[in-house]
């Protein structure tokens, strides 16, 4: 449902590297399945968030295709894909002046009933009624707007859904039942899922995890398998090269 | 006795769909158009004719008092004193407000002074909004004061805005807090094409226990340029904030100018400002929900001046 052919995002180099150009994803080619879900994995400065990005049209591609349901998504806007059916949730999200909980939900939803509103809050289950009507501002804290972003989601009733890090901020009693609601609503609705985490609760969940290195994946298939890589990735790779004080361009 | 262009600007001002319920004074170019007094609020012009003396009785609950001004006549400049006396445990809603319809190219204005005794304890919510409209070339002008004086333990909420069309506004508001008193002011200005306004506001903090919290939203649209003005004057242990915050668009420009004064070793003073255009991470957060550029600024907008 979600095709990545030949996908890469560059950006120009630090001062120091005056004209040349820095590959974050270096020639990504993936599918995804429809209803399936994926945990993305890897260490800091991988390219997981920019990979995230570049679906969802925040970032645009360098090279490269992406075919979301048979169509070339590419040229399109943010708002085309959202409306197209892709839906993502922000690690850090943004904090507005004037905007409420219910504003988002009914701008996800284009509902403002206020029964259907109170189903839909039923249906994520993490938020207390009492949220509906909080502003989404700085007065949060990072586990109510973490929770009033992944609700968001949610309710747009995507067919493709990415959360980038959604236990960001989230208390360690709620992670459990947040992997529970991912799953139901991909068993209920098919959703096609992405969870850009280091969480092993989301891993153990995803059908399929995918690892990135440096912009590549390097590896897909079930935990266990990744068990290995996912252990050697924690040790550095840049021994080698690295000269102490002078930078070696692990981005670490 | 109102006509239709009347009605709309008593619509946007006061959301008033036709006469209000409750006591209410209706100016129109200058001239006393209607009123009508409640038993316990009490509206007289004042000696030499130039506004109102409003009394609400000491103990009034919920009422509420609407004084709106509409000026629909070329070449006029509107001068207006309005005395409001809030009685003791009083707690009342006065809705004021300013329409401006210029349909030629004279210019028209209106300068409301409007001062505030709210009595020991009592409570106002006082709401005001400034509009102006019409196809002529005219100049319109808004000046507004007001004067806050809170007695023992009063409260006052102040909710000031204009709204569009007004090409020049030089408000000036002013406070002076007994103690255990709280003022909460929520100044919300949008200005666009060559218009200007400076917000000039002096709280001057002089009973214990005093709290006072002025909030200013800004929008600059246009070649539009706002200034404002805040300061706190702490003379007692009391606690104050100025939040203001302006968002430039187009090529809007902005002055702000938050000023802390603590003469007490007890004083809690704050503030934050901002200025800068709309943040991208909220544009990208509600096109990711399927709004378009255009519409995400519009709802960010609309929340903040909310």
């Amino acid at each position: 449902m979600l095709e990545l052919k030949n996908v890469y995002f560059t950006i120009p180099e630090s001062e120091e590297r005056e004209g040349g150009r820095r590959s974050i994803i270096n020639g990504i080619n993936y599918v995804f399945e429809k209803g399936k879900f994926y945990a993305i994995t890897g260490p800091n400065g991988s390219g997981k968030t920019t990979l995230a990005k570049l679906i969802m049209g925040i970032y645009p591609l360098s090279q490269g295709t992406i075919l979301f349901k048979g169509q070339d998504i590419s040229p399109l806007s943010i708002t085309e894909r959202a409306k197209a059916g892709i839906a993502y949730s922000f690690q850090q999200p943004a904090r507005f002046k004037g905007i409420t909980f219910r504003d988002l939900l009914t701008i996800a939803t284009g509902v403002d009933d206020e029964r259907k509103l109170l189903e839909i809050l039923g249906r994520v289950g993490i938020c207390p009624l009492s949220f509906l009507d909080k502003e989404v501002d700085a007065r949060l804290s990072g586990g109510e707007i973490k929770k009033i972003e992944l609700a968001t989601t949610i309710a747009a009733n995507p067919a493709l859904a990415i959360y980038d890090e959604p236990d960001t901020g989230i208390d360690l009693w709620t992670i459990g039942p947040m992997v529970s609601l991912l799953k139901k609503e991909l068993a209920e609705r098919r959703t096609t899922t992405i969870v850009v985490s280091h969480n092993r609760a989301f891993l153990e969940a995803a059908d399929v995890v995918l690892i990135i290195n440096s912009g590549r994946i390097v590896y897909d298939g079930n935990l266990e398998g990744a068990m290995p890589l996912l252990d050697d990735l924690s040790v550095c790779t840049y021994r080698d090269s690295c000269e102490g004080e002078r930078d070696a361009g692990c981005y670490r | 006795m109102l006509d239709a262009i009347d009605k709309t600007l008593l619509k946007t001002v006061a959301d008033l769909e036709g006469l209000p319920k409750g006591a209410y004074n209706i100016r129109k170019n200058g001239k006393l158009l209607s009123r009508q007094v409640s038993a316990n609020i009490d509206i007289e012009s004042n000696a030499d004719g130039t506004g109102i003396i409003v009394t609400v009785k000491p103990g009034t609950q919920n009422e509420s008092i609407h004084i709106p001004v509409i000026l629909s006549q070329a070449g006029l400049y509107d001068v207006v004193y309005n005395t409001f006396i809030i009685g003791d445990d009083a707690d009342v809603t006065i809705v004021a407000g300013c329409g401006i319809h210029c349909g030629s190219s004279e210019p028209e204005g209106h300068a409301g002074i409007h001062e505030f005794q709210v009595g020991k304890r009592a409570k106002v919510i006082y709401v005001e909004k400034h509009y102006a409209s019409g196809d002529g070339r005219g100049r319109r002008s808004l000046n507004p004061t007001t004067r806050v004086f809170l007695a023992e333990g009063a409260r006052a909420e102040m909710e000031l805005t204009q709204i569009a069309g007004v090409d020049e506004a030089n408000r000036v508001n002013e406070a002076d807090l007994g103690p255990d008193s709280m003022l909460l002011i929520t100044e919300r200005v949008l200005t666009d094409g060559e218009q200007s306004a400076v917000s000039t506001n002096n709280i001057v903090m002089k009973g214990a226990g005093s709290r006072a919290n002025m909030i200013s939203r800004s929008v600059m649209k246009g070649n539009s340029k706002q200034i404002f003005y805040a300061t706190i004057d702490a003379q007692n242990r009391c606690f104050g904030h100025i939040e203001c915050d302006a968002i430039i668009m187009d090529n809007g420009t902005n002055e702000t100018m938050p000023s802390l004064k603590a003469g007490h070793p007890d004083a809690e003073l704050t503030h934050e400002a901002s200025i800068g255009k709309i943040a991208n991470d909220q544009l990208t957060k509600l096109m990711s929900l399927g709004l378009t550029y255009d519409q995400a600024v519009n709802r960010i907008i609309q929340g903040f001046l909310k």
